[in-house]
């Protein structure tokens, strides 16, 4: 079973936020993140796919059939919301085996298949007590069973581990990932958090303004990304502007980096993107991309140390494990990557 | 500050204390408190056939009430939380609170005018009381309700089970009514508390064989004052009942959420 909308979009009123010509697909048993900042569409996206909105333009297939215009209960599919949406006043049980019983399976029956749900999230000591009773992470064990006990047609999880506390996130992360795979269910994850959605994704689609601006795997996200916004949203990111002065030669206010601009025109605008891992420190004197600078702010994070350098009219990030002191930094040719300007428009890919 | 607690606590106690000492006293003229002890006043109440009858009125007004309270004001609640517009839910808060901010004086007037008419001849009835206290009550049940709905996140459980497959009926039947269940006790043992102890309205519209127990006590005042007093008990009990009974709603549900 698979998700896949086709130039959908969807406008509040008269306001601009809302969903702008968005084609996406999610394979059978594909988990996609969906990340962008607060107002980028994403939640307007899932309440589409769930059919809490009616698209305004464009299709929405889940499993192949057409679904825009069907209600949420005809979809078929199973949701995880950010508070969990737990009966009150129904067991942990109960709440799994609720759409069992909607669906008019036999009280004996849905009271084992539910039981099997919460045993494989190891909640069978929990099956009895009330969403009030148990913690955070219980209740979002909870949640994910209910959403997959009736096998639904794909999963939609919206900002599901926003609630919990940072301990508790990447437990439930690895778990929302076995679960995904053991069923096998073409997912559509919403979240803000892009190491959330780096980690857990097999594609991630980053939004902005309602428009889709690349859907790609994680790491090609973060090696390639198309534009200036999804190099900066997506990791940490040097980006300086500048311009092909000559073959090989972008002048930036760092002053002019050496790298490769065969896809470049003389003259050319461009965004040249380094990862802060990237660049190097180096003893001061000549080389390719060596930069003299003074250290501005040094932060010591355990495993790595992340520093800015004020080289030229620019700062550089820097991220090393290196405690040495720095007197320059060498950006390696190969790790530089040219990017179109931005534009007003952020129309991507 | 304790002392002004005291001193506030001392002013609200007394003049049930009073009540309470005068009940069971046997005289009380001219002295500070009643001389002598009796349960004649009880006796006396107990045998009183407007009281005993006043008594059974304010019962089934107060169980009316409750009933038509709950059947009106659970779909009128959920109607206002799910109202599209934000100026709709405003609206409505407005105008589902007028009683409240009304004297209860202005709707008997109104009543007065309306049920003496020949087309509308219904002042006096039983039901006419309890249509009455429906409207005096109802507010406070909506307000609950509303509240209680907001607290919830209705919508998202709602939108839940919806995604579950539940239709219209599963998700009020299965979800709204249960998960609102502590909240509709506690608001209707208010409606109750309010419409056991309503004297204004019912003083202007009740007959006079379906007068509630408020409108008959007024009567008491003018005999003797211990049975006065006793009469004033036994309401005071009936009220004390409810608010006891709305408080322990109230602890349960703090302890289930």
């Amino acid at each position: 079973m698979s998700i896949a909308v086709d130039h959908l979009g969807f406008r509040y009123g008269a306001g601009t936020a809302g969903l702008d010509d968005v084609t996406l697909e999610v394979g059978p048993g594909e988990l996609c993140a969906v990340i962008g900042p607060s107002g980028c569409g994403k939640s307007t996206l899932l309440k589409l796919v769930a059919g809490f909105l009616l698209p305004q333009a464009g299709r929405i297939a889940i499993g192949g059939t057409d679904a825009g215009s069907l209600p949420p209960r005809a979809r078929d599919l199973g949701i995880v919301f950010q508070n969990y949406a737990l009966f009150p006043h129904m067991s942990a049980l109960d709440n799994v085996a609720y759409p069992l019983k909607l669906r008019g399976v036999g009280r004996a029956e849905r009271r084992r298949r539910a039981g099997e749900m919460l045993e494989r999230a190891r909640l069978s000591a929990e099956a009895d007590r009330h969403p009030a009773q148990l913690s955070g992470g219980q209740q979002q064990r909870v949640a994910l069973s209910r959403a997959l006990v009736f096998r639904p047609r794909a999963l939609l999880l919206d900002e599901p581990l926003s609630a919990l506390d940072a301990a508790h996130r990447a437990d439930m992360r690895d778990e929302i990932r076995s679960v995904q795979r053991e069923f096998g269910i073409a997912t559509l994850h919403v979240t803000h958090d892009q190491e959330e959605a780096l980690s857990i994704a097999d594609r991630v689609a980053v939004m902005r303004g309602g428009r889709l601006q690349q859907h790609a795997s994680p790491r090609e996200l973060y090696d390639a990304p198309v534009n200036r916004f999804v190099a900066g949203f997506v990791g940490h990111a040097n980006l300086l502007d500048g311009t092909v002065t000559a073959p090989g030669v972008v002048t930036t206010a760092i002053g002019p980096l050496a790298c490769d601009t065969r896809t470049q025109t003389i003259g050319a605008a461009v965004v040249a993107l380094f990862r802060p891992e990237a660049v190097r420190p180096a003893p001061a004197g000549g080389g390719t991309n060596r930069f003299a600078g003074a250290v501005l702010r040094d932060r010591f994070l355990g495993s790595l140390r992340r520093f800015d350098v004020a080289v030229g009219d620019g700062v550089v990030m820097v991220e090393t494990a290196s405690r040495e002191a720095v007197a320059a930094i060498e950006i390696p040719p190969a790790s530089i990557r040219l990017l179109p300007p931005e534009t007003t428009n952020p129309r991507g890919s | 500050m304790r002392v002004v607690t005291y001193l506030y606590l001392l002013y609200l106690a007394a003049p049930i204390a009073l009540l309470a000492l005068g009940s069971f006293g046997d005289g009380w003229t001219n002295t500070l408190l009643p001389t002598g002890s009796t349960l004649r006043w009880y006796e006396a109440l107990w045998a009183d056939p407007s009281f005993a009858r006043a008594f059974r009125v304010s019962l089934v007004v107060c169980l009316a009430t409750c009933a038509a309270a709950a059947l009106i004001g659970l779909p009128l609640a959920y109607a206002i939380y799910a109202a599209a517009g934000r100026g709709i839910r405003v609206a409505a808060r407005i105008l589902y609170l007028m009683p409240v901010a009304a004297p209860a004086l202005v709707l008997g007037f109104g009543f007065v005018l309306v049920f003496s008419s020949d087309t509308l001849p219904w002042l006096g009835t039983t039901w006419l009381l309890i249509a009455g206290h429906v409207v005096l009550t109802l507010p406070y049940l909506m307000q609950t309700l509303v509240a209680d709905m907001r607290h919830l996140d209705l919508a998202t459980l709602e939108a839940a089970a919806e995604s579950l497959g539940a239709g219209f009926a599963a998700r009020f039947f299965d979800v709204v009514v249960p998960s609102l269940g502590h909240s509709l006790a506690s608001g209707l043992i208010m409606v109750a508390a309010l419409s056991i102890g309503e004297f204004q309205l019912s003083n202007l519209i009740a007959g006079f064989l379906s007068r509630p127990y408020p409108v008959v006590l007024l009567q008491a005042f003018y005999g003797a004052t211990g049975f006065a007093c006793a009469a004033t008990m036994v309401l005071l009990l009936l009220a004390m009942v409810a608010s006891l009974a709305s408080v322990a709603a109230n602890r349960a549900k703090r302890l289930m959420a």
